[in-house]
Order: C-alpha cells, then structure tokens, then sequence
C-alpha cells in the first residue's frame, strides 16, 4: 500500500448531490468507482457527439461563472483564448489560499477524477494538448492523489494520445507550488509555473491572449472545471439547478462559530442566514456578530439576508464564510486579516506593500489604545489608495474588510480609542 | 560532479520532471520540493548542486527560494510543525494550541530549533478551516478542535 498523508475529516455535506456526489465521505474514489458511478461517461459524450464548439456554447449557456473567486463568465475567457491560435494550454488554479476556503481541497482528495474528466472536456473545447494543475505547497496530500489519479486516467485512456480512440490528444502536469498565497493570482500563477518568483504581471495582455510561455491561456478554479462534466452530462437540465442566471451548483466553505463547520453544497438561490443555518446555526448558542468572507469583506447582522450568488448584490466571491460571535473582536480580526495581507503582498507594488503595512500598524494602535480618531481617517485613506495604486487582486482587496468594518462597525472603533474593548478580547492585563 | 546532497532516488525524480515539464525551469520548484521533504532546510550547497545538476543559473534558484515561504526559513529540524494563525483558527483558538506545542516540544515558535526535532512555525491559511486550529507536521494534516495534551503528546511521539 501506498503511504498517504493523514487527512481529517473535514465535514463535507450536500443536498443536491452533484460536486459532492461521492465526495461526502472522507475517502478517495478510485477510477472504477468513479466508473461505476457515471464517471467519465460526460467525456464520453462530449468526444462522440460534441465538436468543440458544441462545448464552448454549453458552457457559455450555462452562465457558469469563475468559482475562484473572481466569477468572471467562463464561457466568455474561453471565447478570448479561442480568438487566438494554438497552442493553447489549460490551467487549474488548485492554489487556494484564501483563509476560511477549503473548498477544491474536497473535490481534489476525494474525487480527484471529476477535475481530471472536467479538465480533459475544457482541453477539448479549447483545443489545448497540455493542462496544469497548479497545487498549493500545503496540500502534499492532494498533489499526491492527483498524481496516481492521473496516472489511472493515462492506463485506461482518458488521457495522453488519442483519447477513446479519437483524434484528440490532451495531458495534464501537475506542479506544486511553495506557500505563497499570491501564486492564486492568474498572473502570478502562470509566473510561478514557468519556474521564477510569483509575481503579478501588468495586464493586458491577459493571459487568454499571451499567458504560459507566451501563449493563449486559460486559468479556471478546480470548483469551475468540477462543473464542466456535469454541464456536459445534463445539457439544458443544468439550467434547472438553481435561480436564473446563476445556475449551478456552488460549495460553501464555513468556518468559525457555528455547530457544524465544513463544506456545504447548494444551489445559489440561498441566503447567508440559510447557510449558516444549514451549518446548525451559532455554537453554544451564542450572539451572531459578523461574517468575514474571507478577503471580500465584512457583512453584519443587518445583511444576512444577502443572496449567495454572483449579483452585484450578492455574496460572490469563493463562498468563503468565517462566522463571528459576540465572543470575537472586530478590531483583534481585522489585525489578523491585515497581517495576512502584510506578509503575503509580493512587493511588486509600493502602495500595497507599505500599504498592507501600515494598515496593520495602525490597527495595532486600537488594539494596544493608543489610537486617536486621526488614525480612522488614515485607515480610510489607506482605504482608498491601496487598491488604486496596486495591479492584482491582492492590492484591490487588502483593505476591503477594514473598510467594511468602518462603515458597519465604527462604533468599535471610536470605544477601542477609549480603552473598551466590548468582546473582552484586547485590553486585558 | 559529485553530488553528496542530491541523492540518486532524488536525482532520478528530477530527470522525471526534466523529461515532462516543456522547459527545465519548471523542475525548480519541484526539484526544491524534493529536498525540502528530505532535508527540511534549503541551504546554499543544495542550491549549487541543483544549479549544477539541472544547469540553471544559482541566482534564479536563489530568487525562488527566498520568495516561496516554505524554502525560505532556516529551521534545522527533523519535522516541521505549521500552526495556522489565520481568522478560522484564530476565533477557534490557535494560540492555546501554540502555547501546547512550546510546553511540549521544548521550542518557541518560528525559531530555529534547538534540539534538531521539531521546529514550530505559524503559517497562513493550510485549507482545514473546518476543523480550527488546523495543523500540519510535516505532510499530515490533523484536527485541532478537540485536542488535549494528552493527544497532542501521543500525535507527537509517532515522529521521532
């Protein structure tokens, strides 16, 4: 037998069956159980009866949108790098680093074979040969399974020359990365993956136009391609899961104060009051204080009945849900969210380095109460001029939960200048 | 060239990689992998006998290992220990966890270690946000929610 890391049970629950279909329980599904259970019948499918094109108009219908956090419409990146000529590479983003999201984590240790089925689909559509799965550093676990799914997928023929028996040709490389949460950016990615520092490029040129060595390249989230066999397997039916617009299955990742955390998949037409309900509500029947939503920002009391799909009101983003009780400090969180921004901006850009430093400090200031109400105007202008200043995804979101705070929990603020702390978390002594 | 670092089983995975990866640059990372699992430290003889072995310039080598987190540290220790100190594990207590493992393993955190055993680090998010305070020695993961001394002790005595 093989040695695999230890993994714990990470709680995955599901009541539509579709991402998490045999994914639910903690256990690697091999190839002939994943066989057995449809697998590999929607690639089947999309190489016997779909041209290419077929695909891209599947997905472009399906209103599939970027689960990494972006929710970008897939169909329309797909459509940018197909307007170029090949070669054309695939990428999976598996670098999720987000804190609160564990998300792809599940679908790559569990059922490695549907991102692998959802990879080889895209190849196809987007005419690619070669795919990378860029793997975060701290999932030595999933790059292993991925690896030895792989290779499964290779003996049987699911991947390497002439897949079932077509003219079609397509393989996958997986590539770990080393622990830095920049290397999610798509840019910094592909930076990473050509062997140098993760740096962000200055876009354009996007990546669907000079990418991975130059060439026309898509980066889509694990959760993003999971979604490509499933598309394929129930055509217009997928536009029966979920609310107009927004259809598909979406997984949550909760963290934080709540009875049961873990992934939960869902369709998207729910609220965040029905998530957190879904997750068996508030531990030890404590107060409700705040959701984080991981780099997104901050969403109070008054906004649980927000919709948790890609509106412009709507949560967004990875689904990522930290749940706050009365027992937490707004103030103590955000110096936790701000040291994570500090260490792992690149450097790249000045504003969001100095910026992501500075916004730190002087949240320590609250903290230890030597703040003065002149220091919530600078937090405001660090606000306003870090992501301005900055060229990814970093830098515009760095200051999104500070500024929230400031707008929904301001009172906290001014009482930390007084020396009161209203959770009891700093000024003990 | 001798090479008393990279060993032949190391050796023959990166001639692996060298023959997959469209271009050698790409085995880098992964060849640092190699000898981070084996070694636990990336120190200047390992990047010069990789420099050489892959024919890289040693200034791309150094580049990367002084930006990715987990080449980067000094820790001189047998195992590593990754605490995760972000909001999840935070709320859910990391620093009792952090406290337990210094009483227990004689070291202070992200400090080079003393004794060669383990080094502790605090690290960002590792993706098991559901079962905070997450953490990681070496490649396995475990679950911080209902750990006691007791376990902690038992966790810690498989890795010698």
């Amino acid at each position: 037998m093989k040695y695999y890391p230890n993994i714990p049970d990470l709680n995955a629950n599901s009541s539509i069956n579709l991402l998490l279909k045999r994914a639910k329980e903690n256990r690697t599904v091999g190839i002939e159980e994943y066989e057995t259970t449809g697998g590999y019948s929607a690639l089947r499918k999309a190489l016997t009866r779909f041209k290419p094109e077929d695909i891209v108009i599947m997905v472009e219908e399906s209103t599939l949108r970027g689960r990494g956090g972006a929710g970008f419409p897939t169909g329309r990146k797909w459509r940018f790098a197909l307007a170029n000529p090949k070669p054309r590479y695939l990428i999976c983003n598996a670098d999720e680093s987000e804190p609160g999201t564990f998300k792809d984590r599940i679908i790559i240790e569990r059922d490695p074979h549907l991102l692998i089925e959802g990879m080889i689909i895209s190849g196809y559509a987007l005419g690619a040969e070669l795919g990378f799965i860029y793997i975060r550093g701290e999932y030595p676990a999933g790059a292993m399974i991925l690896e030895d799914a792989i290779e499964d997928a290779r003996k049987k023929g699911y991947l390497g020359k002439n897949i079932l028996g077509t003219d079609f040709s397509f393989d996958i490389l997986v590539y770990r990365g080393a622990g830095a949460y920049i290397c999610g950016e798509e840019t910094a990615l592909i930076e990473s993956l050509e062997g140098k520092r993760g740096h962000p490029r200055l876009r354009p040129p996007y990546p669907a136009n000079e990418g991975l060595f130059g060439r026309p390249t898509v980066v889509n989230n694990v959760e993003t391609l999971a979604n490509i066999p499933i598309i394929v397997t129930y055509e217009n039916y997928y536009m029966n899961i979920g609310p107009a617009g927004y259809y598909g299955p979406k997984l949550f990742p909760i963290s934080g104060k709540v009875k049961k955390p873990g992934v939960y998949e869902s369709t998207m037409d729910i609220t965040l009051r029905e998530l957190i309900d879904m997750a068996g509500g508030m531990r030890d029947g404590k107060k409700f204080k705040a959701v984080f939503a991981g780099s997104l920002g901050i969403y109070s009391e008054k906004e649980l009945d927000v919709p948790m799909d890609y509106s412009p009101k709507g949560f967004g983003g990875t689904g990522t849900t930290i749940v706050l009780d009365e027992d937490d400090c707004i103030i103590d969180s955000l110096i936790v969210v701000a040291e994570f921004f500090e260490h792992e901006s690149c450097g790249k850009c000045t504003p969001c380095r100095v910026g992501t430093y500075e916004l730190l400090n002087i949240l320590k200031k609250f903290q230890e109460g030597t703040a003065t109400e002149q220091d919530i105007k600078y937090l405001e202008h660090l606000c306003e001029n870090i992501p301005v200043g900055s060229i990814c995804g970093l830098g515009y979101s760095a200051p999104n939960a500070v500024r929230d705070a400031l707008k929904k929990f301001r009172d906290e603020f001014y009482m930390h200048i007084e020396k009161k702390c209203p959770a009891g978390v700093c000024f003990k002594s | 060239m001798q090479y008393t670092y990279l060993t032949e089983d190391i050796r023959q995975k990166i001639d692996k990689y060298l023959n997959t990866f469209p271009v050698k640059e790409q085995v880098i990372i992964q060849a640092l992998h190699l000898i981070y699992s084996k070694y636990r430290d990336i120190e200047l003889p390992h990047m010069e006998e990789l420099s050489n072995y892959i024919q890289v310039p040693l200034n791309q080598i150094e580049g990367i290992v002084h930006f990715y987190d987990m080449f980067r540290v000094k820790r001189n220790a047998r195992h590593h220990i990754r605490v995760c100190k972000n909001l999840p594990c935070h709320i859910m207590g990391c620093k009792k966890l952090l406290e337990l493992f210094e009483k227990l393993t004689n070291e202070k955190a992200n400090e080079e270690s003393k004794h060669g055993r383990f080094y502790i680090e605090t690290v960002e998010c590792i993706g098991a946000c559901s079962v905070a305070p997450a953490f990681m020695i070496d490649d396995d993961l475990y679950d911080g929610t209902k750990i006691t001394e007791e376990k902690l002790n038992e966790i810690l005595s498989k890795y010698t």
